[in-house]
C-alpha cells in the first residue's frame, strides 16, 4: 500500500497527483478520442446524406449485397468478447503489481498479448470473408478506415503489451515504479471503448 | 545578481553536437525560433513572387499553374512552419522558466517534437522538385481540386508533412500540460500563473483536441488519392462539403492556436513598459478560456455560402467570440492607460500588435454578418482580414516577444536604433501592403486568381500592394543584421534588463541548464517585482 | 481555485456536450454533431486527468 503522496503511479489516489506519464497517456489519448471523433463525424455525415444505409444494390451494384453486416455479425461478436475480456486481464496485471505479484503481471500481460493477437489475426480473417474493399464506394471507404484505424490502434497496443512483457520478466516493475504497466492499460482499455462503439455502431444500431 | 554555481562537465562536445543531441528547453526553443523564421522567409519569398504576378494586370510572369503553387505553399509554410511552431518555441523557452521548473515534463518528446518539423518542411519543400510540382490546391486543399486526377505527387507529399508537423503539436501540447499542471514550483498557485503560461496552457488543449482532426481528414484525403477511397469525390459517392465540416473543425480553432500566444506575449511587454500591473488578470483567463471553448463552435462560418450550413448558429457564435476577445483588448489599453511608458522596441511591437489586431478583429466582425460575407466571402477583404490577424497581430506579438526576450537568450541587447528602424519599415510595409486589399476585396476582386484584366479597375490598388511588400522585403534587412551584430558584440544585458515581473528575469542570461540556482518567494503573479521592491521575504508580502 | 470533488471537473466536458445537443436539434448535422459531442468526452476526461494530476496546492 502506498504510504506517502509520492508513492509511485498510483492512479486511484485521488488529490496525490497522478504521475507524469500516466497523465501524458490520458490526454494522448484524450487526442486519440478527437482522431476517431474525426472519422466518425465522416462516417456519420455519409451515412446520414445517403439515400438508403448501406447503399443498395440498385445504387451500386451486386457488391451492395455484401454490405448487410448485421446479417453476419458473429465473427464481430467474437472478437468484441475477446477484446473485452483482454481489458480485465490486463486490469488484472495492473492490480498484481500494485500488489507487488510480479508472477501475476507476467501471467495476467501474457494472456493480454495473446488475446490481442488473436483479435488481430480474426479482424484480418474478417477482412477476408467481408466480399468488399476499401474502393467500394462510400460504404468500404468508411468501414476499412475506421475498423482499419481501430485495428492498427490495436496492433500499437500490442506492440506496447510485448515491451511490458519483456520488462516484466526482467524484473523491471514493483508495486511503487510501474509507470509502463499502468500507462499501457489505460491505453488498451481505450482501444477496447473504441471497438465496443465501432462494434455498435457498425453491427447493432438499426441502418435505414 | 544570481550567479551560476555549477562549473560545467569536463567532457568535451562540440557545439554541433550539443545543438543536435539536446533535449534542454531552453535551446530546444532557439532551435524552434531559428527554424521557424528560416520558413518565414521562404514564405515571404514566396509571397514576393504572388505579389509580382499580380503587381501588374494580365501578368505572365508566372504560370497559373506555378501561381497557384506559390500561395498554396506560401500559406502552408507560414501557418504550419512559421507560426505555429514559433509559438510553440516561446513557450518551450519561457514557461518552464516562468514557472520555475527545472525543464519541460518530457525533455526526450520536446526533442522529438523539434526535429519533425525541419524533416517536414523538407519533404513539403520537395513537391516544387517532382512532376507536377508543388501542392496547388491551396492551404485548404478542397476537394474535388485535391483528388488525385487534377493533382500530383506534391499534394501527397504536403499531406505526409502536415500529418508530421501535426503529431509534433499534439506531442508538444501533452508536454506543456504536464509541464504547466505538474512541475510549478511551490508558491506557483494556477492563479499566479503568468498570462503567457495561461495562454500556452488553452492553447495546448486547443491543439491537443482539433488536431487530431485535422490528422483524420489528411488521412481521409490520402486515401481518397491513394487507395480509390470515396470521401470526399462526389465522382465515387463522396461529399466535397465533408472535407471543408471537418477540416474546418480544426482550422477554426487553428487561429486560436496560431494568436493565443501572441496575446500572452503582449500581456507580459505591456505591464514592464508600462510600470504597471496587468488590468484584470482574471478577466484575461477566462476570457483566454472562453475564447478557447467558443473556437470550437464557430468553424462553419467559413462555409457560408455552400448552401449547407445552418447560418444563425455559426453567426451567433461568430459574434460571440468577439465579446472576450473585446474585454482583452480593453484590459490592455487599462494597462497602458496612466502607465510610464519606455517606448523601446517590444513596446513599439505590442503597440502595433494591439492597433492591428484590432482592425483585422473589426474587419471579421463584419463578416460574422451572413449578408456581408456572401458579398466578400473568397475575395480579397478576407485576404485582408486574415493577415490583418495574421501578420498584424501574430508576427508583430512575435517581434515584441523576439525583442524582449533576446536579452535573456543571449545576454545581448539587441540594438535600439536599427529595432526601430526594423518596426517602422514592417509597419509601413505592411500596411500599405494590405490595406488597400480592403477596397479590393470590396470591388470584387477574387482571391487566388493568378491575374485580372486590365479593365477590371484594380490596377493601383495591386501595384501599392506590390510595393508595400517590398518594404516589408526590405525590414528584413534591418531585423537580420541587428540579431547577427548584437549576437556578436551587443551591450551585455545582465539578468534583468528591462525590470521585468516573472521569473524568468531571476536567473542569468541566459540561464544555466538547470534554470535557477536560487528562486524568489512566489507570492503573487509578479515575484520578481515582489522581491525588487522588498515586498516578500518577511516585508509584508501580499499575493 | 477548488473543485468540491475532483469528478466535478467533468462538468467542463458538459459544455461541449450542451453545444453539441444544441447544434444538432437546430442543423441536424451528423457529423458536426458527432465532434462536438466527442469533444466533450475528451475535454472532460482531460480537465478531470488535469485536476487530479495537479499537487494539492492547485
Amino acid at each position: 500500500m502506498p504510504q506517502t503522496a509520492h508513492d509511485g503511479a498510483l492512479a486511484d489516489l485521488p488529490r496525490h497527483g497522478i504521475s507524469n506519464p500516466i497523465l501524458g497517456m490520458i490526454l494522448f489519448i484524450c487526442s486519440e478520442v478527437m482522431f476517431f471523433a474525426g472519422l466518425f463525424a465522416a462516417y456519420f455525415n455519409v451515412r446520414a446524406t445517403a439515400p438508403i444505409w448501406p447503399p443498395s444494390v440498385a445504387e451500386v451494384g451486386p457488391i451492395a449485397e455484401h454490405f448487410d453486416l448485421h446479417a453476419e455479425p458473429w465473427l464481430a461478436a467474437v472478437l468484441t468478447i475477446i477484446l473485452v475480456s483482454s481489458s480485465f486481464t490486463c486490469q488484472l496485471g495492473v492490480w498484481a503489481i500494485r500488489r507487488n505479484d510480479r508472477r501475476g503481471l507476467i501471467r495476467a500481460i501474457a494472456v493480454t498479448l495473446v488475446m490481442g493477437v488473436i483479435f488481430l489475426i480474426g479482424q484480418g480473417y474478417d477482412y477476408s470473408q467481408l466480399g468488399f474493399g476499401l474502393s467500394d464506394g462510400t460504404f468500404g471507404t468508411t468501414f476499412f478506415t475506421l475498423t482499419g484505424f481501430h485495428g492498427a490502434h490495436v496492433l500499437g497496443g500490442v506492440i506496447m503489451l510485448s515491451v511490458v512483457l519483456f520488462r516484466a520478466m526482467s524484473g523491471q516493475f514493483t508495486a511503487r515504479h510501474h509507470d509502463a504497466v499502468e500507462a499501457t492499460s489505460i491505453y488498451w482499455h481505450f482501444v477496447d471503448v473504441v471497438w465496443i462503439a465501432l462494434f455498435s455502431i457498425l453491427y447493432i444500431i438499426p441502418t435505414r | 545578481m544570481a550567479t551560476t554555481a555549477l562549473t560545467p562537465a569536463a567532457t568535451y562536445r562540440s557545439a554541433l553536437y550539443e545543438w543536435v543531441t539536446t533535449t534542454d528547453h531552453k535551446k530546444i526553443g532557439i532551435l524552434y525560433l531559428v527554424n521557424s523564421f528560416v520558413f518565414f522567409f521562404i514564405g515571404g519569398i514566396l509571397a514576393l513572387g504572388v505579389r509580382s504576378q499580380l503587381a501588374v494586370p494580365d501578368n505572365k510572369l508566372f504560370s497559373p499553374d506555378l501561381y497557384n503553387q506559390l500561395f498554396t505553399m506560401h500559406a502552408s509554410l507560414m501557418l504550419f512552419l512559421f507560426i505555429i511552431p514559433i509559438l510553440a518555441g516561446f513557450a518551450n523557452y519561457v514557461v518552464p522558466l516562468q514557472i520555475g521548473a527545472p525543464d519541460m515534463a518530457f525533455p526526450r518528446i520536446n526533442a522529438l517534437s523539434f526535429w519533425m518539423l525541419p524533416l517536414a518542411g523538407i519533404i513539403m519543400l520537395a513537391g516544387f522538385l517532382v512532376p507536377g510540382g508543388a501542392a496547388a490546391e491551396g492551404w485548404t486543399s478542397y476537394s474535388p481540386l485535391a483528388q488525385a486526377k487534377y493533382s500530383g505527387v506534391g499534394t501527397d507529399l504536403w499531406l505526409v508533412a502536415v500529418t508530421l508537423i501535426g503529431t509534433s503539436s499534439i506531442l508538444g501540447s501533452v508536454n506543456f500540460l504536464v509541464t504547466i499542471f505538474k512541475m510549478r514550483a511551490p508558491g506557483m498557485t494556477m492563479f499566479r500563473l503568468p498570462i503567457l503560461v495561461w495562454t500556452a496552457l488553452v492553447t495546448s488543449v486547443l491543439v491537443l483536441m482539433a488536431t487530431p482532426v485535422l490528422t483524420s481528414a489528411l488521412i481521409m484525403l490520402f486515401i481518397d488519392r491513394n487507395y480509390g477511397g470515396a470521401f470526399f469525390d462526389p465522382a465515387n459517392g463522396g461529399n466535397a462539403v465533408l472535407w471543408q465540416n471537418i477540416f474546418r473543425f480544426y482550422s477554426h480553432p487553428a487561429v486560436y492556436i496560431m494568436i493565443l500566444i501572441v496575446m500572452g506575449i503582449v500581456s507580459e511587454v505591456l505591464p514592464v513598459f508600462s510600470r504597471k500591473p496587468l488590468f484584470g488578470y482574471k478577466a484575461f483567463v477566462f476570457a483566454t478560456a472562453g475564447i478557447g471553448a467558443l473556437g470550437f463552435s464557430v468553424w462553419a462560418h467559413h462555409m457560408f455560402t455552400t448552401g449547407t450550413v445552418y447560418l444563425p448558429f455559426f453567426s451567433f457564435m461568430t459574434f460571440l467570440i468577439a465579446v472576450p476577445t473585446g474585454v482583452k483588448m480593453f484590459n490592455w489599453i487599462a494597462t497602458l492607460f496612466r502607465g510610464q511608458l519606455t517606448f523601446a522596441t517590444p513596446l513599439l511591437f505590442a503597440l502595433g500588435f494591439l492597433t492591428m489586431f484590432l482592425i483585422g478583429g473589426i474587419n471579421g466582425a463584419f463578416s460574422a454578418a451572413v449578408p456581408v460575407d456572401f458579398a466578400l466571402h473568397d475575395t480579397y477583404w478576407v485576404v485582408a482580414h486574415l493577415h490583418y490577424v495574421l501578420f498584424g497581430g501574430s508576427v508583430f506579438g512575435v517581434f515584441a516577444g523576439v525583442y524582449y526576450w533576446f536579452p535573456k537568450m543571449s545576454g545581448r541587447m539587441l540594438n535600439e536604433t536599427l529595432g526601430k528602424i526594423h518596426f517602422l519599415l514592417v509597419f509601413i510595409g505592411f500596411n500599405v501592403t494590405f490595406f488597400p486589399m480592403h477596397l479590393l476585396g470590396l470591388e470584387g476582386m477574387p482571391r487566388r486568381i493568378a491575374t485580372y484584366a486590365s479593365t477590371a479597375g484594380w490596377n493601383q490598388l495591386n501595384l501599392l500592394a506590390t510595393i508595400g511588400s517590398l518594404i516589408i522585403a526590405a525590414s528584413a534587412v534591418p531585423f537580420l543584421w541587428n540579431v547577427l551584430i548584437s549576437l556578436r558584440s551587443g551591450e551585455p544585458a545582465g539578468d534583468d534588463p528591462w525590470e521585468g515581473n516573472t521569473l524568468e528575469w531571476a536567473t542569468t542570461s541566459p540561464p544555466p541548464p538547470y534554470n535557477f540556482d536560487h528562486l524568489p518567494e512566489i507570492r503573487s503573479e509578479r515575484p520578481v517585482f515582489d522581491a525588487r521592491h522588498g515586498r516578500t521575504g518577511g516585508h509584508g508580502g501580499q499575493s | 481555485m477548488r473543485f468540491k470533488h475532483p469528478r466535478n471537473a467533468f462538468a467542463v466536458g458538459l459544455l461541449f456536450v450542451a453545444i453539441a445537443v444544441v447544434y444538432y436539434l437546430v442543423s441536424h448535422d451528423a457529423g458536426g454533431t458527432t465532434t462536438l459531442f466527442a469533444l466533450g468526452i475528451a475535454m472532460g476526461l482531460a480537465a478531470y486527468a488535469l485536476v487530479v494530476g495537479t499537487p494539492d496546492d492547485l
